[in-house]
């Protein structure tokens, strides 16, 4: 397992790569050698279920179900915890956060170019999103043909999520996980203070870093500066309506949402992004703390 | 850009319900209002029985902003020792109020068996972030029975230390207690006066001050274990006789009563009270024990040792707590089980048990289990047994024949209930 690790001040930072990205965690009161085995452990569990849940490694839960070509899947128990999750999504959602919307990317290329797919092609796609189309009865899912499902929207915050509480119960003291960007902490620090972490500002293009501070709980950011098209002087963002299967219009670069569980903070960013220029009215309802950036 | 004036419904809850079936929340996503009821009987078989119900309500502001209210109703009913020695002989007493009497078979335990009341106490407080590092926290208490009222308050600050390993906190509390028994307080030593004559009365109601200071001490010792230590004073002053209570005066002979004397103690008491705790996570669960030691100037030493040891059983939040306590109390200097016929009267006399030298156990255990993620149920049963010399030595004439401290037998059943969101 390929982890680093340096001491900061009194605490010990631990850096693996996951998740398509850089990974952090930081641990209080650890020696180096405990702390690099702590490390060790989050690393395992991110990647655990990166692997579990990657469309493309073809011994993946995700990977079976979408390669199942319309015959019945019966799923592991996470899986399946995973997948009543993502249904709740969409009911609370109205629709919006759907899992199955992934495949509209077969038309969507978003490199910052002005590419704008044909309105046919999108069309075509339709028929092939939709969270209702699936049939799911705990423990057996059925995909239509040509269906796919991605929980990659779910997958990070869910693996800091599980990293932080398996941290939670190993460490001597508190630590904060961080998947890139989404980030939750065990406990505040043991003075009572923030932790004090530095994350890639998503919604501005010059990749500058941004210090947000946070005592406990989850913190999810959604949006991407960098994935979008402009056509026009209309700029459309990554994230797919999917019952127009185009982009949401009007949506911020980048939500960031504080909740009790990174999972939790991930749902309400993605969907507030999701809801476009009603993005704040969503957030404003929700009763946690977020930022929205336009 | 601006965003429409629409109103969101918050799926907030929903999802963090969700997320939590999805096997993510499971550490303390806490719980902004709480609320707890309980009911609890008590029986002292023959004797005393009381039904409490008690509602408690927390909600949390966030940034180390609480606040807590509390209602408690409870009703007793039955019969308490009156203070007043068994005879040989058919014993009448007087009520209280006066109107009408009420008598004790031989060598029975005289028992005041109008002992009926209601009561209701009130209270709430707030806590508050002083800083980083220290809170406040203020509350005030009520209560109210229709011969009994108790109005508190209360305050004090506590400061974290050593990376917050250590806790010290000071606080104060005053209350004042106003008695305004049936028929009125009695003069101290009077003689109980026969049904239909008059009993010579104190003018007014009676009332007491109580103010209390604490200093508190809680260390986190390792990860598994944490030390409290708390020393109280607490200063009492005005009427704390309990006009109900009875001194037998009795033949130093055949020690047949003669008289039955109202009861008359100090009018001032100084307490302190010294408190230690030890609480241990272990493999099995939390180990709880504790320490209280307490003197004062009536000449009442008490020592009470504590123990509970909750062992987790699976799943569910479900655990099985047993509780152990054993209690020792030596006797105040005025307690007197009798007073001798043609002797001069001591300043202060009781004859009440609770004043007395007496030793009790307590034998609970307490169930509890989650009902649902955010619902939690608790169950408990105790048994306490008190028992005290019933035969002390030097007991005049049929006195030396009676049971003078019989023991008291007392059940407690609660089943709790919280719910938080």
């Amino acid at each position: 397992m390929t982890v680093a690790g340096q001491r900061r001040g009194d605490l010990f930072a631990g850096l693996f790569a996951a998740m398509g990205g850089p990974c952090e965690i930081l641990l209080e009161g650890c020696d180096e050698a405990s702390a690099l085995r702590l490390v060790e452990l989050a690393a395992a569990e991110t990647r655990r279920i990166e692997h579990k849940l990657s469309r493309y490694r073809d011994d993946g839960a995700v990977h079976a179900i979408n390669a199942a070509g319309g015959a019945p899947v019966r799923v592991d128990d996470e899986t399946a915890r995973l997948l009543d999750l993502a249904a709740s999504c969409h009911a609370l959602s109205g629709g919006r956060f759907d899992v199955t919307s992934g495949i509209l990317r077969r038309a969507w290329a978003f490199d910052g170019g002005d590419r704008l797919p044909s309105r046919g092609r999108v069309k075509a796609l339709l028929p092939l999103v939709g969270w209702e189309k699936v049939a799911w009865r705990h423990p057996e899912i059925t995909l239509p043909a040509g269906m796919e499902i991605d929980l990659g929207g779910l997958g990070k915050e869910y693996a800091a999520d599980r990293a932080a509480e398996l941290l939670a119960a190993a460490a001597p003291a508190a630590a904060l996980v961080n998947l890139g960007g989404d980030l939750r902490a065990t406990a505040p620090r043991s003075d009572g203070a923030a932790w004090r972490v530095g994350v890639e500002d998503p919604g501005r293009e010059d990749h500058a870093e941004r210090i947000l501070e946070m005592k406990t709980g989850g913190l999810a950011t959604s949006g991407d500066a960098r994935r979008f098209l402009m056509r026009d002087g209309v700029r459309y963002g990554h994230l797919l309506n999917p019952r127009t299967g185009w982009p949401v219009r009007g949506a911020p670069r980048a939500v960031t949402v504080a909740a009790p569980t990174c999972t939790e903070a991930g749902v309400l960013a993605t969907v507030a992004m999701l809801h476009g220029r009603d993005a704040e009215a969503f957030l404003a309802g929700q009763g946690v703390a977020s930022w929205c950036r336009r | 850009m601006a965003a429409t004036s629409r109103t969101y419904r918050s799926i907030r809850g929903a999802l963090s319900a969700a997320c939590a079936l999805a096997g993510v929340g499971g550490v303390a996503t806490s719980r902004a209002t709480e609320v707890e009821t309980a009911i609890l009987g008590y029986t002292e078989p023959n004797r005393v029985s009381a039904l409490e119900t008690a509602l408690q309500a927390r909600h949390d502001f966030g940034s180390g902003r609480l606040a807590n209210f509390k209602v408690v109703y409870d009703a007793l009913t039955g019969a308490s020792a009156s203070g007043a020695v068994p005879s040989a002989a058919v014993q009448t007493f007087t009520r209280p109020s006066g109107r009408g009497g009420y008598t004790t078979a031989p060598g029975e335990t005289p028992l005041d068996n109008t002992f009926r009341d209601a009561r209701v106490a009130v209270s709430g407080g707030t806590t508050l972030p002083l800083g980083r590092l220290s809170t406040v926290s203020a509350g005030l208490y009520g209560s109210g029975e229709h011969d009994y009222m108790s109005l508190g308050a209360n305050a004090s600050v506590s400061r974290d230390f050593d990376r917050r390993n250590r806790t010290l906190s000071a606080g104060l509390s005053f209350s004042r207690d106003t008695v305004t028994p049936e028929g009125g307080r009695p003069i101290p030593f009077a003689a109980m006066a026969p049904v239909g004559a008059d009993q010579p009365r104190l003018a007014g109601d009676g009332s007491k001050d109580v103010a209390d200071a604490m200093l508190g001490l809680v260390q986190v010792i390792d990860r598994a274990t944490l030390v409290q230590v708390t020393y109280s004073l607490s200063r009492v002053t005005g009427y704390q006789t309990d006009p109900y209570k009875l001194v037998s005066v009795v033949d130093p002979t055949s020690g047949a009563p003669v008289d039955q004397l109202f009861e008359h103690r100090p009018d001032a008491r100084t307490k302190h009270i010294l408190f230690g705790r030890v609480k241990r996570h272990l493999p099995h669960g939390v180990a709880d024990l504790s320490y209280r030691f307490m003197t004062d100037d009536w000449g009442l030493v008490s020592h009470t040792v504590e123990l509970r040891d909750r062992v987790a059983l699976g799943g569910g939040g479900k655990y099985l707590q047993p509780h152990l306590r054993w209690y020792r109390q030596s006797a105040a200097d005025f307690y007197a089980r009798w007073l001798l016929d043609g002797a001069a009267l001591p300043d202060h006399a009781t004859a009440d048990y609770r004043l007395g030298e007496f030793g009790a156990w307590t034998f609970g255990l307490e169930h509890g289990r989650d009902l649902g993620r955010d619902h939690r149920l608790t169950a408990r049963v105790e048994y306490y047994r008190q028992s005290g010399d019933g035969h002390p030595a030097g007991a005049p004439g049929d006195l030396a024949s009676f049971d003078l401290f019989p023991v008291v037998d007392a059940w407690i059943f609660q089943v709790g209930y919280s719910f938080g969101s």
